[in-house]
C-alpha cells in the first residue's frame, strides 16, 4: 500500500507557541489514523497542514505526490475542493442553507446545475444514513443528524481522504460510536483515507494506527 | 437571492437606504429641472422668451395718456437691430399705455395685429371677432364685466373713439396683460400727442416701449448677452424709479431671471441640490458598506467553512458581488417606484410666479389696497420623470456596490480557511 501523505520536517509556529516542531510521518492510502494528543498538543495544528488549511513555516508536505506546502491560497482551495473532506468537530453546517444545501456545500464554486448538485447532495446524504430531513436548516437537527451531513459534505467531492477533527466532541458517548462506526464504514467499504485528531483513547483506539503527539512532536510513529 | 432572503431584516434597511438616494436623486433633479421650466411658462404665454424694456420717469401729472416708469420709449433703430441677431426667431413690439381718463383708468396696450403677439391676443377672443379697422379696439373679459361693455360698443380712449370688435379672456395678471388692445399705429398717435406724456419723457412718433424677442430655446443666454451690449444703459439724470431701477436703464427679462426668483421663493438652488445629494450619497454609501461589512463579519465563521470546503477567494468574492447587486438592484428599482409615485404625486400641484410689477404695471396708488395686486401666477407644477437622472443614480448605486465590494473583497483576501478551525 503507497503513501498518500508524506510530511518532512514540518514545523509551525503560532505567535510565540512551536505548535509543530519538526515533524515527519506519512500516511498510507486508505489506512485510518488517528492522531492523539492532549489540549495544546499541536494535532488540530497538524491537522490544518496536513489538509492545506494552513501554511507550513518550515518543511513539506506531500499528498499524492504532489507538494502543497508550495501552493498559493488559490491553488490550496482548488486542492481542498478535489482531494479532502474535512468533518470538523462542532460541524460548521452554514445556519442560511438547509441539510441537503449544506451537504451540496463544495460543489457550489463548480458549474455544476443547481437539479444535479441537490442529487448528489441526496446521493451522499444516503451513504450516512440521513434519507430523509433534508429540507431541515441546522438548528431543526440534532447533534449526531449534523455531524452525519457534515460528513456528506465531506464526501460529496468524492474525496481521496477525510480529515476529522474531534469529530465525536460534541456529541453524547451514543451519538459518538455510530459517527464513528459511520467513518470505519467508510474506510472499510470506499477505502477512504481517514485521519483522525482525538485526544480520546477509546476513539483512537478505533483505529488501524496511532500518532501521538505532545508539544508539537510526534512521539510514536 | 436566498441568503437575502434568510436575513432579510439587516439587507431591507441596505435596500431601504438605496431606494430612498435613489428617489431623492430622481425627485429633486426632475423638481429642479420642473421650477426651470415653471420659470419659462409666463413667457410662454406670449411666446416669446426675452422682453426688453427700458426705465424712464415717474409721470408728474396722472391725466391723458402717460408711460409707466418702467416702460419708457425706445427708438425704432434699436429695435430692427435685434432682428440679425444669431438665434433670434422674431421679434414683436408693443406700446404699453396707462390712459387716465376722466371716468375711468385703463391699461391700454398697442400691438401690430399680424405680428405673432397680436396674433397671440387675437387667439384669446371669447366673444366678437378681430379689429378690422384702426378704429377697433379689442377688450379685456374682467375689464368689459366691470363696466358693463358688449362688442360693437364705443369706448373712448383719451378722447379718441373706438369701437368694440370683441372681447378676449386672458390672465389678468399676466405679463403685459391691459384692459384694451389697439393698433400700434393707434397707441403711437396717443402716446406722440399726449403733453404730460411728452412732458415727461422724449417720445417720437414711431417709438415703442416693449419688445418680444422670440429666441431658440438653446440660445436665449447668448441673445440676452447681445441684446445687452445694443441696449446699453443710458443714465439720464442718475435718478431711480420707485422699483428701484436706475432711469435709462433697460431691463432684459428671461426665464434665467424669473428662474432665479423661483429658487429663492422654494429654496431650491442647484447649488442646495447637489449639497443635499452629495451628503446624501455619502451617507447612504457609508450606511451601505457598514451594513453590508457587519454582515459579512457576521459571516466570517461560514466564510471560513466555505474556504475549507475550497471556496476560492474569487468564489467568494463572486458570492459578495452577487449578493451586493441583488440589493443594489432592489433598492434601485424601489427608489425608481418611489420616485415615478413622489413625482406623479408632484405633478398634481401646482406652482405660483411671480410677476415681477415692471412687468405687468399697475399704478398702485388707484388701488383701494395696493398690497392686495395680485402679482402672482399659478401654473400646474411641470415636473415629468427625468430620465438622465435615472441613469446617473444607477450609476452612483453602481459606484456604491463598486466600493462596498473592493472593501469587502478585500476583508475577504485576508480571511483564512485555517481560521475555520480556530472556532473549534
Amino acid at each position: 500500500m503507497s503513501d498518500i501523505i508524506i510530511t518532512k520536517s514540518l514545523s509551525k509556529r503560532l505567535g510565540k507557541v512551536q505548535a509543530i516542531r519538526n515533524v515527519s510521518m506519512s500516511v498510507r492510502k486508505g489506512e485510518f489514523l488517528a492522531i492523539q494528543g492532549h489540549s495544546g498538543s499541536g494535532k488540530t495544528t497538524l491537522l490544518g497542514l496536513l489538509a492545506g488549511l494552513d501554511s507550513a513555516d518550515a518543511g513539506e508536505i506531500l499528498f499524492n505526490g504532489k507538494q502543497i506546502t508550495k501552493m498559493d491560497e488559490e491553488q490550496l482551495a482548488l486542492f481542498r475542493r478535489e482531494n479532502i473532506g474535512i468533518v470538523f468537530q462542532s460541524f460548521n453546517l452554514i445556519p442560511t442553507l438547509n441539510a441537503v444545501e449544506n451537504i451540496a456545500l463544495p460543489l457550489f464554486p463548480s458549474n455544476m446545475k443547481n437539479g444535479e448538485m441537490l442529487a448528489k447532495a441526496t446521493l451522499a446524504a444516503r451513504e450516512v444514513g440521513l434519507g430523509q430531513r433534508l429540507e431541515h436548516y441546522p438548528n431543526e437537527l440534532s447533534g449526531g443528524e449534523q455531524q452525519r451531513i457534515a460528513i456528506a459534505r465531506a464526501l460529496i467531492n468524492s474525496p481521496k481522504a477525510i480529515f476529522a477533527d474531534e469529530p465525536t466532541g460534541n456529541l453524547d458517548s451514543k451519538t459518538g460510536k455510530k459517527i464513528l462506526e459511520l467513518l470505519k464504514q467508510l474506510n472499510k467499504e470506499k477505502g477512504l483515507t481517514i485521519i483522525m485528531v482525538t485526544h480520546d483513547d477509546k476513539m483512537a483506539k478505533a483505529a488501524h494506527r496511532i500518532l501521538k503527539i505532545k508539544d508539537g512532536v510526534i512521539r510514536h510513529g | 437571492m436566498q441568503e437575502i432572503m434568510k436575513r432579510k431584516g439587516r439587507y431591507l434597511l441596505s435596500i431601504l437606504v438605496i431606494a430612498l438616494v435613489v428617489a431623492m436623486v430622481i425627485t429633486l433633479n426632475s423638481l429642479s429641472i420642473a421650477y426651470k421650466d415653471a420659470a419659462k411658462l409666463p413667457f410662454e404665454s406670449i411666446h416669446s422668451s426675452i422682453i426688453i424694456q427700458k426705465n424712464g420717469n415717474v409721470p408728474e401729472n396722472t391725466t391723458g395718456t402717460v408711460l409707466s416708469c418702467s416702460l419708457a420709449p425706445i427708438s425704432l433703430p434699436s429695435v430692427e437691430r435685434i432682428s440679425s441677431i444669431d438665434g433670434v426667431k422674431d421679434v414683436s413690439s408693443g406700446l404699453f399705455l396707462w390712459v387716465f381718463d376722466s371716468d375711468n383708468f385703463k391699461r391700454v396696450l398697442g400691438v401690430h395685429w399680424n405680428d405673432s403677439i397680436g396674433t397671440r391676443i387675437k387667439s384669446k377672443l371669447v366673444v366678437g371677432r378681430a379689429p378690422a379697422t384702426d378704429t377697433e379696439a379689442l377688450i379685456e373679459q374682467t375689464y368689459a364685466s366691470q363696466y358693463g361693455l358688449r362688442i360693437n360698443q364705443p369706448i373712448s380712449i383719451s378722447g379718441k373713439a373706438f369701437t368694440i370688435s370683441g372681447i378676449i379672456a386672458t390672465q389678468g395678471n399676466d405679463i403685459v396683460s391691459s384692459d384694451a388692445y389697439i393698433g400700434l399705429a393707434q397707441a403711437q398717435q396717443l402716446a406722440y400727442t399726449s403733453p404730460n406724456l411728452q412732458a415727461t419723457e422724449s417720445f417720437n412718433a414711431d417709438d415703442v416701449n416693449i419688445i418680444f424677442v422670440d429666441a431658440d430655446q438653446a440660445k436665449v443666454k447668448s441673445v440676452a448677452a447681445q441684446l445687452k451690449d445694443i441696449f446699453t444703459d443710458s443714465a439720464q439724470n442718475g435718478g431711480k424709479t420707485p422699483t428701484g431701477q436706475t432711469i435709462g436703464s433697460y431691463t432684459i427679462s428671461t426665464p434665467d431671471s424669473f428662474e432665479s426668483q423661483i429658487s429663492s421663493l422654494f429654496l431650491l438652488s442647484d447649488n442646495l441640490i447637489a449639497v443635499l445629494l452629495a451628503v446624501t450619497s455619502i451617507g447612504a454609501a457609508l450606511i451601505v458598506i457598514k451594513n453590508m461589512s457587519q454582515s459579512i463579519l457576521e459571516r466570517r465563521k461560514e466564510f471560513g467553512i466555505m474556504k475549507a470546503v475550497g471556496f476560492a477567494s474569487r468564489d467568494l468574492r463572486n458570492e459578495v458581488i452577487a449578493e451586493t447587486s441583488v440589493q443594489l438592484f432592489l433598492g434601485y428599482v424601489a427608489g425608481l417606484v418611489l420616485s415615478a409615485v413622489a413625482i406623479f404625486a408632484l405633478a398634481g400641484t401646482t406652482i405660483a410666479v411671480s410677476i415681477p410689477w415692471d412687468l405687468n404695471p399697475y399704478p398702485h396708488f388707484l388701488a383701494s389696497d395696493p398690497q392686495s395686486i395680485s402679482t402672482m401666477q399659478t401654473y400646474p407644477l411641470p415636473i415629468s420623470f427625468q430620465y438622465p437622472y435615472a441613469i446617473a443614480a444607477f450609476l452612483l448605486v453602481a459606484a456604491i456596490g463598486m466600493v462596498t465590494v473592493l472593501i469587502l473583497a478585500r476583508y475577504l483576501n485576508k480571511t483564512k480557511a485555517v481560521e475555520v478551525l480556530r472556532y473549534e
